[in-house]
């Protein structure tokens, strides 16, 4: 399954250090512009996403259409490289990673499916690819940096736990 | 730098003195750090209104997407994302 992904969501699933379980699981697209934004620093995420382009684990694709992308950044408020790997996820019907309101937003007028970081730490936990002990810590850490609501951290923690 | 005047009340201008007194900076300096700090919590309330994207706010900030993210998590910024997006969420894995 191929999905494109903004850089919040891969800098999130980097910082946890889940980003490389995620690229044996599932075909990693990302725009050119969310590559930049994603490798611009010399920092450990930078360095670990850098380091799965460069295996190939994380595709780099052109999102062509400037007209289009220009009008989804107007439109939404949001920037190029959000519009870029929206574009991109619309353009292959695929599914869009993304931890971003406003691009999140654009996605439910364009219909367009969405998941975020949490998911995926959910998702890899449930099929038995990640032990409970290393999801919770997982969990933990994405709680800080991704800093989502406390309904949903408790939410995930009852999922990894086997409650749904 | 370029030099401006503008009128500023006198309370503002009891807290320049005040600020440039305990940092012991001269108070054009602790103006411009204070419309740093300013501009920064501003972004940072327009993000979290959910009005500004992630990127938008890194841009606005110079800095790189990572490294707000680390701020607004030493800020303990809450994500704007909805429980209702995150359930939505988990309908793009069927």
């Amino acid at each position: 399954m191929e999905i494109v992904f903004d850089s919040s969501t891969l800098i999130l699933l980097a910082k946890i250090e889940l980003i490389r379980l995620v690229t044996e699981d599932y075909q990693v697209l990302i725009p050119d512009r969310v590559m930049q934004e994603c490798v611009s620093k010399d920092i450990f995420d930078a360095q670990l996403i850098s380091q799965l382009i460069t295996e190939g684990a994380i595709k780099v694709l052109k999102a062509d259409n400037k007209a289009v992308i220009s009008k989804l950044c107007r439109d939404f408020k949001i920037h190029t490289g959000e519009a870029e790997a929206l574009y991109l996820a619309m353009k292959r019907k695929t599914l869009l990673a993304v931890d971003d309101l406003p691009t999140i937003k654009a996605c439910k007028i364009f219909n367009q499916r969405f998941t975020t970081a949490v998911h995926f730490l959910i998702t890899i936990a449930q099929q038995g690819k990640l032990d409970k002990e290393s999801a919770f810590v997982k969990l933990e850490k994405l709680a800080v940096y991704g800093r989502y609501s406390r309904r949903i951290i408790d939410d995930a923690y009852a999922r990894l736990k086997g409650g749904s | 730098m370029s030099v401006i005047s503008l009128r500023l009340k006198d309370r503002e201008l009891k807290r320049l003195a005040e600020l440039s007194k305990l940092t012991q900076k001269d108070k054009s300096m602790v103006a411009r750090e204070l419309m740093e700090y300013g501009w920064e919590f501003m972004m940072i309330r327009t993000y979290k209104e959910g009005k500004l994207s992630l990127s938008t706010l890194a841009s606005r900030l110079d800095m790189s997407v990572s490294e707000t993210i680390d701020l607004l998590s030493e800020f303990n910024i809450q994500s704007p994302i909805e429980y209702a997006d995150y359930l939505k969420g988990f309908e793009g894995f069927k």
